[in-house]
């Protein structure tokens, strides 16, 4: 028995796992799908975010580039280079043009490349110096405009060259641009706190410190500066990086931003949905519990009732054999018992023609003859009970009048109840109607009670068996005045295979079989405990009449 | 014991014994009885002679009881047949009844049981045979008119 309870508890341990997987996996499932759709949306989120900061941003220095640009041919356009030949006139222009103070020096250089003319903290350093040879000069006479490089002066700050020439002019104005007035610039290109923004030129050296201070540029930003300046953004694991080309693509305005920080905003989502996951989790482990638990219940059920239909089909079977024994022994011994009846009423015929003065034990003999005769009447109504055992195995509806049936039942168990000395007090109440029901398999009801009540009275006990009428169904008790059911078995009396006698005594199916009897004759079978003392079993049944159909179940 | 109209029996059953013993006491209570061993044999008898009512035993070699009940009923359907089921198969007695037997006795029965069945049987033949005669006086009566 303990070994069939781990069984189940193994089934009910594996359905668990089973179930439990069953929901985990769309649960996990859906939860994946969900973690990545979101990041999915969440780059392309960054991407159109970051697009918009490197336009708006890369718009605003372009167009500080324009101004400087635009400062100085507004002035080449409106000066003669006459204008520059006195120092008072360019220092003039250089504090006229300065008021941002983002300009560190201006100077004017005649086509052929001598200088003219500088204000600025420089003049002893590059005072009188000829240009001609300067490729930045010659870019500037051929092109008509030029930007350096970001370079850190004398001064240790960075800074930036712009020249511009106009050809009616004859000569090229220069100034030196302060280019830290970009960094501020830069801050409002920063999307979040690890996103990065800088410039650099198309070499790869930083125009303007990285505002997350890298001092090497990584291989991503490379490629993105070494195409044709294509407008797409590179998406990492952990960044999206874009670039936006200013001063006629000299230079990359590269804007980077960082996936882990943007997917910051998904935190309460995540949360949220955690919450939700973790709920349906913990349904799903509820009801995977419970419909292990009741499955494995229900399968144990099932697996105990085929069980103990086999048993009592086996046991059927058994009965039917011993029956067909029965029936063929009977049958040899009623020839011999027929010739005995025979002989002695022959015997019984002959004897009254005898002269009674000749025959001295006349008397004696007439006598023995009606004890043969009475004697074979009684092997014989055993001999009919054994063959009448025999038939009753094939189940059948017939009218049963339950008072005999009763009878015939007690008359089995009497001797044993005698050796016990235990009474059978029968209360029947006269004229019980009959009923179409299985006679023999009532029979094995009534048996099966009965026996059970011998052993609960034990020696010296009592047993009652009473009948009564009540509407249409047919009441029969069977009392004993033994210890009577403890409460606990009160409920598992009927389960099959359940007992309190020793496994040699009882096979835990006759409670079993009686009720799944009585119940499919249409009846039901009751147990309980009497105030006296003692266990009462109820058996109902209805009380139907030929043609009718047993109120079944 | 009353007294009882004399009538013939054809006693047919394997079981020597039971026959002779059968068929003597029937002669002792005065009644015409003969034995016969099997089915055929009983059938024969009863096509040549004058029996009122057969024993039949149900379980026999060469012709069963039931067989020999259905020839019987056949050649003689006035013939009464009293069944004797050995093996107390109600059954093979109840389908006797259906094909015509008067009734059916079980194994071991005592001899007056089986006399009175005779009796009732021969009854129901006497007022059957008287039936038939009415019937036949009644036609006869009316011919000529």
């Amino acid at each position: 028995m303990e070994r069939m309870s781990n069984y189940y508890t193994s089934v009910t341990r594996r359905l668990l796992f089973a179930f439990f997987c069953l929901c985990l996996v769309p649960l996990l499932a859906v939860g994946w799908i969900t973690k990545n759709s979101l990041h999915d949306i969440n780059i392309i989120r960054l991407q159109d975010q970051a697009t918009a900061t490197v336009t708006a941003q890369a718009k605003v220095v372009s167009q500080v580039l324009k101004d400087h640009i635009n400062r100085l041919s507004m002035l080449v356009n409106l000066l003669p280079p006459s204008f520059f030949e006195q120092q008072g006139n360019t220092e003039k222009l250089f504090l006229a043009i300065d008021n941002r103070d983002d300009i560190v020096d201006l100077q004017c250089i005649a086509a052929n490349g001598r200088q003219y003319a500088y204000v600025g903290p420089y003049r002893t350093q590059v005072e009188g110096k000829s240009y001609a040879e300067a490729p930045w000069f010659h870019e500037t006479l051929l092109n008509g405009v030029h930007i350096s490089n970001v370079f850190t002066g004398y001064r240790g700050t960075p800074h930036f060259v712009v020249a511009v020439t106009n050809p009616l002019k004859n000569y090229v104005l220069r100034a030196t641009v302060n280019s830290s007035s970009f960094n501020s610039l830069l801050l409002a290109a920063q999307i979040s706190p690890h996103s990065d923004a800088f410039i650099v030129n198309r070499a790869g050296d930083f125009q303007t410190p990285s505002l997350r201070g890298e001092t090497t540029i990584s291989p991503t930003v490379r490629t993105l500066i070494s195409g044709d300046g294509s407008r797409a953004p590179v998406v990492t694991d952990d960044a999206v990086y874009i670039a936006r080309p200013l001063a006629d693509g000299r230079w990359f305005f590269i804007v980077k931003a960082d996936v882990e920080d943007s997917m910051s905003v998904y935190i309460p989502l995540y949360r949220k949905i955690l919450i939700i996951f973790t709920i349906l989790f913990i349904l799903a482990l509820a009801a995977a519990l419970l419909v292990s638990i009741m499955l494995a219940r229900h399968i144990r059920h099932a697996d105990m009732e085929y069980a103990a239909n086999s048993m009592q089909f086996a046991q059927m079977e058994k009965m039917a054999t011993i029956g067909r024994l029965a029936a063929g022994v009977a049958h040899e011994i009623n020839n011999p018992l027929q010739m005995i009846s025979s002989q002695a009423s022959w015997i019984a015929d002959l004897l009254p023609e005898e002269d009674p003065a000749k025959v001295k034990n006349l008397g004696e003999y007439k006598e023995s003859v009606e004890k043969i005769r009475y004697h074979v009447k009684r092997a014989g109504t055993i001999t009919h009970r054994l063959l009448g055992y025999s038939k009753k195995m094939a189940a059948q509806q017939e009218e049963v009048q339950l008072t005999d049936l009763l009878n015939e039942t007690i008359s089995f168990v009497e001797k044993e109840a005698e050796n016990h000395e235990i009474t059978i007090q029968r209360n029947f109440v006269p004229n019980l109607p009959p009923t179409m029901t299985d006679g023999p398999q009532l029979q094995q009801v009534f048996l099966n009670l009965l026996n059970n009540a011998l052993d609960a009275a034990g020696e010296k006990g009592e047993v009652e068996i009473s009948t009564e009428v009540c509407g249409r169904e047919l009441v029969i008790r069977f009392a004993d005045n033994g210890p009577g059911i403890a409460r606990e078995n009160l409920k598992r009396l009927f389960d099959p295979f359940f007992t309190t006698k020793s496994p040699n005594e009882g096979t835990g199916l006759g409670l079993y079989i009686s009720y799944d009897i009585t119940r499919k004759l249409g009846g039901s079978l009751k147990a309980e405990n009497r105030e006296s003392g003692g266990a009462l079993f109820t058996v109902r049944l209805p009380i139907s009449r030929l043609g009718e159909e047993a109120l079944s179940r | 014991m009353t007294e009882m109209k004399k009538f013939n029996v054809l006693v047919v059953d394997d079981e020597k014994e039971f026959r002779e013993m059968t068929v003597k006491q029937l002669l002792h209570r005065g009644m015409d009885a003969e034995g016969a061993e099997n089915g055929r044999i009983g059938l024969d008898m009863v096509k040549q002679g004058h029996f009122d009512v057969v024993l039949l035993d149900v379980k026999m070699p060469e012709m069963d009881g039931i067989e020999a009940l259905r020839e019987i009923k056949h050649a003689k359907p006035l013939v009464e047949v009293v069944l004797l089921t050995g093996h107390a198969s109600v059954d093979s007695g109840i389908e006797g009844m259906k094909l015509g037997a008067f009734d059916y006795l079980m194994k071991p029965m005592e001899f007056d049981e089986l006399l009175d069945k005779l009796s009732d049987a021969f009854e129901k033949r006497r007022i059957q045979l008287e039936k038939i005669e009415a019937a036949q006086i009644k036609k006869h009566m009316s011919l000529p008119s």
